[in-house]
């Protein structure tokens, strides 16, 4: 069967080529639903296979780490491993064995691999407001909100909003809420005191 | 100051188009190389890019969720306002009032953003929901300022390139034949040296 390049979302119809790269809405020949389609060159390109790999046929030339078999290539620009072709992962220029590149996306070392990021940032900010709501919550959530912004003071924030806006309003509520509170106990404490005194 | 990484194509704007409880937003941001799209729920964000050399195809489809959601907004104010008619207490018609404003506001601000659509980008591996690319102007817009990137990263068709590559055949078509052929009469069909051979029944 041959594959479909290029379909309509709506009816799944393939569409001509009339209708693509026309800068404006034009109707899909099958369901006439407005369709702006922009095709680029990537859509009719072949992957490059894969690599096997060349046999070592000869002692003195250096192995891949992973496969001993097999005939050394370049080394990994993570771990230094030699690696054969097979083993090669091109990145943007860089070369990595499969290994760093797995350690590199779960561990945020390559920043292009990383897909996700968890705000520490925006916790401790709404940790220090939200529970303003029921006052009482903040007697807990306060030195957590502090704790928080302070220990991921260096942890990295959000790729696109880098600020550190976030952590500096969470430890300056969070403080007041803790000042907020001391005083509010010592006047109790005092004042207790006094009336017992 | 340091340049920034990336540079805002679109707000953030609710994954489901019905989202009344928040489901985490999408937006889209411009790098040097790609687009990121950023899937957040405010505490952690997710990242997906998509790089200019590797963009397929961005279609942008017209929908009527913007008309429906307008008849629905015009429907209830209108309905507001019947009950501010027929209603004699004054502190209620100001409360039918207040509502029916409110509408009105959501009416007016749903028909200054324009037509509604729906935008899918293509790649070798994925075809990708662009959430935030959810108004026909704004998908426009965006698609104004990246054609010329991806332009320059992959180079550009000319119409009667693009008509002869649609219409012909796929270049392997003719070895699947030949693999199929091939299978009929051994069973398997060897489809990579140096992986075993796939089983066809």
């Amino acid at each position: 069967m041959t594959p479909v390049l290029l379909a309509c979302p709506k009816c799944k119809t393939p569409l001509p080529a009339a209708v693509a790269n026309q800068r404006e809405t034009n109707p899909c020949p099958s369901c006439a639903v407005p369709l702006q389609v922009e095709v680029f060159p990537a859509l009719f390109r072949r992957n490059a296979p894969g690599q096997a790999g060349e046999a070592l046929l000869v002692d003195s030339d250096a192995s891949c780490f992973y496969h001993p078999n097999k005939k050394a290539v370049l080394p990994c620009e993570g771990c230094g491993r030699f690696l054969c072709a097979l083993c090669d992962c091109e990145l943007h220029g860089q070369h990595y064995c499969p290994g760093c590149l797995e350690a590199g996306r779960k561990k945020g070392k390559i920043k292009r691999l990383e897909n996700e990021r968890i705000c520490y940032d925006s916790i401790a900010l709404a940790l220090s407001l939200l529970p303003l709501l029921l006052f009482y919550l903040t007697f807990i959530t306060a030195p957590v909100a502090l704790y928080l912004a302070i220990r991921h003071w260096n942890t990295p924030r959000s790729l696109v909003h880098a600020t550190k806006i976030r952590s500096v309003l969470a430890i300056i509520f969070a403080t007041l809420e803790i000042i907020g509170w001391g005083v509010g106990i010592y006047f109790l404490a005092t004042s207790r005191s006094r009336s017992h005194g | 100051m340091a340049e920034r990484e990336y540079h805002r194509l679109t707000p953030a704007r609710p994954r489901s188009q019905f989202a009344i409880v928040s489901t985490g937003n999408s937006s889209l941001w411009l790098g040097k190389d790609h687009l990121l799209c950023v899937d957040s729920t405010s505490y952690t964000e997710s990242y997906k890019r998509f790089y200019f050399r590797d963009i397929q195809s961005i279609i942008v489809q017209k929908t009527d969720r913007q008309r429906i959601s307008s008849l629905i907004l015009g429907f209830c104010a209108g309905i507001c306002l019947l009950f501010l008619l027929v209603t004699d207490n004054t502190g209620i018609k100001v409360l039918w009032g207040i509502i029916a404003g409110l509408f009105g506001l959501v009416l007016l601000l749903d028909v200054i953003a324009g037509p509604s659509s729906y935008c899918l980008l293509r790649t070798a591996v994925q075809s990708e929901e662009l959430a935030s690319m959810n108004r026909l102007r704004r998908a426009r817009r965006v698609l104004n300022r990246v054609r010329p990137l991806i332009a320059a990263a992959q180079g550009e068709l000319t119409p009667e390139e693009l008509a002869a590559r649609l219409n012909q055949p796929p270049a392997n078509e003719s070895g699947t034949a030949t693999a199929s052929g091939a299978a009929a009469t051994t069973g398997y069909v060897v489809d990579n040296p140096n992986a075993p051979p796939r089983i066809v029944s």
